[in-house]
């Protein structure tokens, strides 16, 4: 280093940085391997291997029967409900398969937050509905209960529009509001994973615009995986994006390489609008 | 041409129009001419001592009072047994059993008792505890009419929890609550209005049954409070009046048939005005 | 990805095929204006120059109109992927072609600087040249409604051939000048003109790297780098 370096340094305004809006490169929060799911006889889901990255917006995205709602609804197990129903593989989190029965389900589901298409509101005030789950994990006192339900509705941007009607029904906000609700509900109980099953797709434009901005600011904290028939929420919310056909997975890379050059054609067919 | 179809059109409307009103004329048409001909016949018995009085001895004045009360103590009596285990069993339908063999099987089950005559389930009642005590018992009665109860909550509260969207629970599940919390403190509540009308729906059921009290709580001319004697109960007081020669009598059963009548129908109301709130929220 | 199949929505089709047309009618403006501007040149045919220099506005129109289509296209449609970029390239290649309409139009305002310059030795070049340069626009665009990145390439290989005539005309221009300085103002001009032509060449080859993009999603440096 010699003295005219300093001079000899171009201004910022020459700098040419091409990777400034690069995809950060984050640790794999979830691991799905050799993933196969059934309804019965009908397989739903085929070899599916993806890994999903931590603190980023993960879009599945596909023609209605792909999967990929499925896919959501392995990763916290929720389709146990139905007994015709079943996954096979593994789905790693923190180095643990969590399809393993012996993977205990309430462990499983405080990490893993689902929010659904609908509005699904409990009948309940405003303040119950996002206290409720969070009672049960947490031994907590009055004053911490509040201090959370606050801080919740605060992360889903709707603390300013609820604050003053806590105990009011929750069934009296609008569609947009009570699914923001639902998501303050989610993330009340801190979870580290969020999985959003078409959670725009019941809100007006106004709401879905909101629900995504939250989405990003989201990003920080969790993981998220969205699922969403809008191609351009997509490509809007998410750094990374995997294309779905027939239960099989059939691209998946960073979001603005699928929407500008995927790879297979059959990705291309469907995000321009060419699918029969 | 489209004007003789618009008048086509037009004149199968009015008729269509014509005959749904007089098909709603005539159900009303029964529906007032009962309360009429109740209250009409009735009304000389339609006075404060029908509430404070007692079942009169032929010849003299009286009230129903020991008849409201019987009745009134064996629908609580029967809706405390009957509510709690039916809303198990339809808990139990709707929420764990909807997959399975048994559910099946108990959801068939209940649809018989359902459609049982309830005169058989009188004589049931009959042969296990009135032969047993040896004598008829308010309890017997409370039994019988629980037992018609039963299938109607069973079927109702299934019906109920059924209704609540499965996204309900699958987004109460994917926080990680237990079942038992999930069904008791978000299903019930989501379903709270149609569990409660199908009580109330029950209670209509079982207030104006006659045959199964016949042979269990039969009656009694005199007051008792106590639930292991003969009890006397409207719908048998007003057979055995209607029966009766004496006109004191017959303006009592009327009276008795009246009041009936304006529960049953009030219990309908209320049904209506809670699925209409239900609808609006 | 040649050929896709057709969207499920038809009027999205549509519009991609009016948008092809309509650069595919300025490339063949351009062209012929270009051939137009050369003829005048050498025939010195004044009044045929300025009508040259004339019907370069309906290429600005055209330009604007194709501006007006690309941002509809996107605004109505929401192309992805390949669409998006075919609609892009549209929109950059119409301003290209609009500047080789520019080039045409500069070539004919100088017929009649030139009026007696037969004597001059590089005229008999430049036609060559001016064939040449044409035709890698006609290719090119030709490759474009065809979404041909192959053919392409081809056009941006023929890039080489245009420089090596300028070159050589330069030279000659350079010679011809220090020998009879009398005649530098129109060897001048003519240099000029050798160094349009040049420009459009590199114009072509413009518009092939970015029809190659267009069909690809790769750049032809990428496609290059892989080709060894």
């Amino acid at each position: 280093m010699n003295d005219h370096s300093a001079t000899l340094e171009q201004p910022a305004y020459l700098r040419f940085e091409p990777n400034r809006d690069a995809v950060p490169d984050t640790a794999t929060q979830l691991s799905i391997r050799h993933l196969n799911f059934f309804y019965g006889r009908a397989q739903a889901l085929h070899e599916v291997n993806l890994e999903i990255k931590a603190n980023a917006v993960t879009a599945i995205i596909g023609p209605s029967g792909c999967g990929k709602s499925t896919l959501l609804r392995s990763v916290n197990r929720i389709y146990e409900l139905y007994p015709d129903q079943r996954a096979e593989g593994e789905i790693l989190v923190d180095g643990r398969n969590v399809l393993d029965k012996r993977y205990p389900l309430s462990d499983l589901r405080r990490k893993v937050g689902m929010v659904f298409q609908k509005p699904t509101p409990f009948a309940s005030s405003i303040r119950n509905n996002v206290a409720f789950a969070l009672s049960y994990y947490e031994k907590l006192s009055k004053a911490e209960v509040a201090d959370r339900v606050e801080d919740a509705l605060r992360q889903a941007a709707l603390w300013d529009e609820v604050k003053d009607k806590l105990n009011q029904s929750a069934l009296g906000l609008s569609g947009g509001q009570q699914q923001r609700l639902c998501i303050a509900r989610t993330i009340a109980v801190r979870p580290e994973i969020l999985l959003l099953d078409e959670a725009t797709s019941a809100l007006d434009p106004i709401s879905t615009a909101k629900i995504e901005e939250l989405i990003h600011e989201l990003r920080e904290r969790f993981t998220i995986m969205i699922v969403t028939h809008n191609m351009q929420q997509a490509a809007r919310v998410s750094q990374r994006t995997a294309f779905f056909h027939l239960g099989e997975l059939i691209e998946f890379g960073k979001t603005r390489d699928i929407f500008t050059n995927p790879r297979v054609q059959r990705t291309q067919d469907y995000i321009t609008g060419r699918f029969g | 041409m489209t004007g003789s179809r618009v008048l086509q059109r037009k004149v199968v409307d009015a008729v269509a129009l014509v005959f749904a009103g007089a098909a709603t004329l005539f159900g009303l048409f029964w529906l007032f001419w009962i309360l009429w001909t109740t209250l009409q016949n009735g009304i000389g018995a339609l006075n404060p001592a029908l509430f404070t009085q007692m079942t009169p001895p032929p010849g003299s004045e009286g009230g129903l009072l020991n008849a409201f009360y019987g009745s009134a103590m064996m629908i609580l009596l029967a809706v405390a047994i009957g509510a709690p285990v039916g809303l198990a069993a339809g808990t139990y339908l709707a929420e764990h059993g909807r997959y399975t063999r048994l559910g099946a099987v108990v959801s068939f089950l209940n649809d018989v008792l359902l459609s049982a005559p309830s005169i058989v389930i009188g004589l049931f009642v009959y042969e296990m505890v009135v032969a047993s005590m040896g004598h008829f018992s308010g309890y017997a009665g409370a039994l019988a009419l629980a037992m018609i109860l039963l299938p109607v909550i069973v079927r109702t509260s299934d019906e109920a929890l059924r209704i609540v969207p499965d996204q309900m629970r699958e987004a109460a599940f994917a926080l990680g609550i237990p079942r038992w919390k999930v069904t008791s403190q978000i299903l019930f509540k989501a379903a709270l209005s149609a569990i409660v009308t199908g009580v109330l729906l029950g209670i209509a059921r079982i207030a104006g049954e006659t045959a199964p009290l016949l042979f269990t709580a039969l009656s009694n001319q005199f007051w008792t409070s106590s639930l292991n004697e003969p009890l006397a109960n409207l719908p048998v007081v007003i057979f055995q009046y209607a029966m009766s020669p004496y006109d004191e009598w017959h303006e009592l059963a009327w009276a008795g048939a009246f009041m009936l009548t304006l529960f049953v129908l009030g219990l309908n109301i209320a049904v209506r005005l809670i699925v209409r709130r239900r609808k609006r929220s | 990805m040649q050929q896709p199949r057709e969207h499920t929505l038809k009027a999205f089709d549509e519009d991609l095929d009016r948008l092809r047309a309509q650069i595919a009618q300025m490339g063949g403006l351009a062209e012929h204006a270009i051939g137009e501007a050369m003829r005048c040149l050498i025939q010195r045919d004044v009044d045929g120059a300025m009508a040259v220099v004339q019907n370069d506005g309906k290429l600005d129109e055209l330009e604007v109109e194709a501006e007006r289509r690309v941002v509809q296209l996107i605004a109505l449609r929401a192309p992805m992927a390949g669409d998006l970029r075919e609609a892009v390239a549209a929109l950059k290649i119409s301003g290209v072609v609009e500047r080789i309409g520019d080039y045409a139009k500069n070539i004919a305002r100088r017929v009649p600087l030139l009026e007696d310059s037969s004597q001059l030795e590089p005229l008999s070049l430049l036609p060559e040249m001016a064939r040449i340069a044409t035709q890698m626009v006609h290719d090119v665009l030709d490759a474009f409604v065809r979404r041909d990145p192959e053919a392409a390439v081809r056009v941006v290989e023929r890039d080489q051939a245009v420089d090596d005539f300028y070159d050589s005309i330069f030279r000659t221009l350079l010679t011809f000048m220090m020998e009879r300085p009398q005649t530098i103002g129109q060897s001048a001009h003519l240099l000029f003109v050798a160094k349009n032509l040049e420009r459009v060449g590199d114009h072509a080859t413009n518009i092939a790297e970015m029809v190659y993009y267009a069909a690809t999603g790769e750049h032809v440096a990428e496609h290059k780098k892989k080709a060894p």
